[in-house]
């Protein structure tokens, strides 16, 4: 009996921590690539197999931030993992437990089987990419204010007056700079859009990024995309977001192959 | 250009792995598996668990999750009782400490159990004041003032001579119970020593030792 048979046997551990569904037959063992080492194995009902790892059924949770991260760094290590070696993936959100054993997996695989097998084929040989678009600050104002007439005639107004008189149209200036940047940053983002659509099967705007990189920070996020693109067309976005780099004091962020966590759905499939 | 993946760009990884995938607790998963599944978004971990714990945030979550909440933060969150003690009033409270140079309200919450009365406060943890039923020899409820208006008070004494100045919002309910639960006849009139007499027998320290001693009525 092997150690994950040992402990899939045990009597508490009746939980099965899933990290994606594959496509592949057998069931195999993928060695302790898991969250805590943990010795992560195949599932499978027919040709797909959801990937597991034995353990006791309550979700993971821990106080400590670092203990966390290193968890979830797991779980996309097996994901990339199982990617490499079976293809597109359908990825779980961190902490999904299953209450039950393998064999309540299978039966949900079995159960599921037509819109889990649908999903996988609908996003097979494609991968999620992200990207963000960053405009150098200063260039972006002299954009904005360079475009639009009234701004342009309020600044110089304002630099012809009286100190004490100017800090209120300050105020009222840079108010307006502010929306007019909003405006600014919904056309550029349909500009952006326009130019990589041809080479995505979809896109994602993203209305929220969490930190960006130290080397971007002094730069201004303008637009930020998750894409999903089919393996063959990864080289033409690469060009097309390489041509939007190269404008100056643009900077484009390009990151992936991810699984196609933004783009898996199971509803209505 | 070319895609990049940094192992350890750890906030891009966060961002999916938290906010996006599957997961299983959605309701049409479970509808359309229809077996018993189970899942948490841990995300709370990183944004601060321990708040959304407090205020209930937890009322959603799976039950295995609040037992897990009730295993570990159960110690640091109720009072210290004993076990087969039982709560019969609890109140906010406050008592008066002058303990050498420092004269002032301590503010906790106060108990009164079957067989202790006593004011703990949360945070940071501590007794600030206990005493054992069998031990309160005298109560009385006397008007103080307070920031220039006048309000309820309650004395207590123990068997070894030891005032202690209580301040409860409903003084009347408090001293009642107490008598009920203590069961005996209790001194209603005690000699208050003024404020301004040096302190001296009835400092609580100095009696502690009774208290716990071989001292018994």
């Amino acid at each position: 009996m092997s150690e994950a048979e040992l402990v899939r046997e045990t009597e508490v551990t009746q939980g099965r921590y899933v990290y994606c569904i594959a496509s592949c037959q057998d069931e195999l063992s993928l060695g302790n690539i898991g969250i805590g080492h943990a010795e992560v194995y195949m599932v499978s009902h027919k040709d797909i197999a959801a990937v597991v790892h034995a353990c006791q059924a309550q979700p993971y949770a821990s106080m400590n931030e670092n203990e966390v991260k290193e968890w979830i760094l797991s779980h996309n290590t097996v994901i990339d993992e199982v990617s490499e070696r079976f293809g597109t993936v359908l990825p779980f959100s961190f902490d999904a437990v299953v209450k039950g054993d393998d064999d309540v997996v299978k039966d949900w695989l079995s159960k599921g089987y037509e819109k889990l097998k649908q999903e996988l084929e609908r996003l097979r040989d494609k991968a999620e990419y992200t990207m963000q678009i960053f405009c150098d600050q200063n260039k972006l104002m002299d954009k904005i204010i360079g475009e639009n007439q009234g701004l342009r005639e309020l600044k110089e107004k304002i630099e012809k007056m009286p100190k004490r008189a100017a800090y209120l149209f300050q105020r009222k200036f840079e108010l307006q700079v502010k929306d007019a940047y909003n405006v600014m940053r919904g056309r550029l983002t349909e500009e952006f859009v326009s130019k990589i659509k041809e080479h995505v099967e979809e896109v994602k705007v993203e209305k929220k990024v969490s930190q960006l990189p130290k080397n971007y920070k002094d730069k201004k996020l303008i637009a930020a995309f998750s894409c999903l693109v089919h393996k063959e067309k990864v080289k033409g976005l690469g060009d097309a977001l390489g041509k939007i780099n190269s404008q100056e004091g643009y900077a484009v962020r390009f990151t992936g192959p991810w699984a196609p966590f933004s783009f898996v759905k199971l509803e209505g499939v | 250009m070319e895609p990049t993946r940094l192992e350890f760009d750890i906030n891009d990884v966060l961002e999916k792995l938290l906010n996006k995938g599957l997961v299983l607790n959605a309701d049409l998963i479970i509808s359309v598996a229809g077996i018993p599944l189970l899942g948490v978004n841990l995300r709370a971990a990183i944004a601060g668990m321990e708040t959304m714990l407090e205020y209930g945030i937890m009322e959603a979550w799976d039950k295995s999750t609040r037992e897990w909440y009730t295993k570990e933060f159960a110690e640091r969150m109720t009072t210290p009782l004993v076990m087969g003690e039982e709560v019969i009033i609890r109140t906010f409270g406050s008592i008066w400490s002058n303990q050498g140079i420092i004269n002032t309200w301590k503010p906790g919450f106060l108990y009164l159990t079957n067989n202790r009365l006593f004011l703990w406060r949360k945070e940071p943890p501590e007794m600030l004041f206990e005493v054992s039923l069998d031990k309160i020899e005298g109560l009385m409820a006397k008007k103080e003032n307070h920031f220039k208006k006048e309000r309820e008070e309650l004395y207590l004494q123990s068997d070894c001579g030891e005032i202690v100045r209580i301040h409860v919002s409903n003084v009347t309910e408090l001293k009642q119970a107490i008598r009920m639960v203590v069961g005996k006849k209790l001194e209603n009139r005690i000699m208050v020593p003024s404020e301004r007499t040096p302190p001296s027998p009835w400092l609580p320290h100095s009696c502690a030792v009774e208290i716990g001693g071989s001292k018994g009525r």
